[in-house]
């Protein structure tokens, strides 16, 4: 029962959920479309479920980093001091601008936080992609074999379509760029989409038929 | 009621495809048919992922991905779910210490609880920890950030990223290959497997992603459905041949057929 109650509500909702993006006009002898009854009933239901997920999520969160600060075991503890207190101060900001729409002020210092603290963060962050990008391609583009070879060259050769000294040094560049993108990368991608798509619709069937049970614990 | 115009085709399609599925699932549940797949290395080296942080002495992690177990992503997290189950199982069995960070909180739940049941089902109930399944953030950067801090504080010895990826592909798996860490990726996003291909130790990419739970499991039902799966990518591949010839041939049959 553990199990099976779980394998039948998601079978239901799930043939809901498909069937109403499908199918439109009122069911017979019930008077209401199942769009209707995704929208009204199950895609409310979603949203009160969600909330709990993270109540249930935020609670694992102050555990885990509350456990760490009242431990002080490693030199990290700091981190896990800083992400609570982020947490309780941004929580009550929060609330208090909900509270008080007519406060600008606050509005305004709360979008502070964004601009000034979480902006630059991200920024930065992804600003380490570019290094990331070299480490990682100079490890993928030694000549180590024949395949790693092609893969060389492919990459020179669209840098240098991509880049303007490219274009200075061969007018060809460009153009087998082009080629390189549209007739061999492309032919892969659409190859893999194939099948990415065919095996996600294998899952889902699975999932919805209660064939597949590896998400609810044990293969 | 009636099928919503554009979609005729497209839920006939579905409703083929399905049965054929059913059939060849049934047809292998039975033993009537025998369904093997080819080895997937990347696959087979999840056991060597959990081994070596065993002998290390140090911890396992798993990433789901970025998916959310509704919408369209939610494929990818479920097999990414299936994933989990089998590397909780493996570290279990080899008393590997494993972590495990969530990004949306709709998968929390889930994957707490699947963990914590494969753990008992393993009759080692004791190794679940509160801290085994954490939630980092439902913020992208914010998740990448809180992986590699937890990464480089517990020193993971093996990494295991499954499931739906963005931009912050690169930033996971290059913090781990600086790490050394052995790091295995499954996924079907198309744009970040050149990443995982440079920065990981195996990478497992498309429709893997999907065959990955019958793969571990060995489940004949499930194996069915791969072989059925293959059956309707071979019908497919036939439409797009027709449709090629005959719409080179000057005539609309095949594409007024699909949009109808």
């Amino acid at each position: 029962m553990r199990k099976e109650l779980p394998l039948a509500i998601t079978f239901v909702v799930a043939l809901i959920a498909l069937l109403s993006g499908v199918v439109q006009g009122p069911i017979p002898g019930l008077g209401v479309s199942i769009g209707d009854i995704y929208g009204n009933y199950i895609g409310k239901w979603m949203t009160v479920v969600s909330a709990f997920a993270l109540c249930l999520a935020s609670v694992n969160l102050i555990l885990v980093h509350g456990r760490a600060v009242a431990r002080k075991r490693s030199q990290d503890w700091i981190y896990s001091a800083i992400l609570l207190g982020t947490l309780v101060v941004y929580a009550l900001f929060r609330t208090y601008v909900e509270l008080n729409p007519a406060d600008e002020a606050a509005r305004a210092n709360y979008s502070l936080i964004y601009d000034y603290i979480l902006s630059p963060l991200m920024s930065g962050q992804w600003a380490c992609l570019a290094f990331y990008v070299g480490s990682a391609s100079y490890r993928a583009f030694r000549a180590r074999n024949l395949e790693a070879t092609v893969l060389l060259v492919s990459a020179i050769v669209v840098m240098l379509g991509a880049a303007p000294i490219g274009s200075l040094l061969w007018d060809q560049f460009p153009a087998i760029q082009q080629w390189l993108l549209n007739v061999p990368s492309m032919t892969g991608q659409r190859a893999l989409l194939l099948g990415a798509a065919l095996g996600s619709f294998s899952t889902s069937l699975r999932t919805l038929l209660g064939i597949e049970r590896g998400h609810l614990g044990g293969m | 009621m009636n099928i919503v115009p554009g979609n005729v085709f497209g839920f006939w399609l579905f409703v083929v495809a399905s049965g054929v599925i059913v059939y060849i699932m049934n047809l292998s549940q039975k033993g009537k048919l025998t369904v093997t797949l080819r080895p997937i290395a990347g696959l087979d080296a999840l056991e060597e992922a959990v081994g070596r942080a065993t002998e290390m002495g140090r911890p396992v992690h798993f990433s789901p991905g970025l998916g959310d177990i509704i919408g369209t992503s939610a494929p990818d997290t479920l097999a990414a779910l299936q994933i989990l189950s089998y590397v909780t199982d493996l570290s279990a069995k080899y008393d590997a210490r494993l972590l495990v960070t969530i990004r949306m909180p709709n998968v929390f739940p889930l994957a707490q609880e699947l963990v914590r049941t494969a753990y008992s089902m393993a009759n080692k109930p004791q190794s679940y920890k509160e801290d085994t399944v954490r939630y980092v953030s439902s913020d992208q950067d914010a998740y990448a950030a809180g992986v590699i801090g937890l990464m480089h504080q517990e020193k993971v010895a093996s990494s295991i990223l499954a499931g739906l990826y963005m931009g912050e592909a690169l930033l996971i798996a290059e913090s781990g290959a600086s790490l050394g860490t052995m790091q295995v990726a499954i996924t079907a996003s198309i744009t970040q497997i050149p990443f995982f291909v440079a920065a990981c130790d195996y990478t497992i990419i498309g429709e893997e992603l999907y065959a990955a739970g019958a793969y571990v499991s060995g489940n004949k039902a499930r194996l069915g459905a791969i072989a059925g799966q293959d059956c309707i990518k071979l019908a497919v591949m036939a439409i797009i041949v027709l449709g090629t010839i005959v719409t080179s041939l000057g005539s609309n049959f095949v594409q007024d057929l699909l949009t109808k």
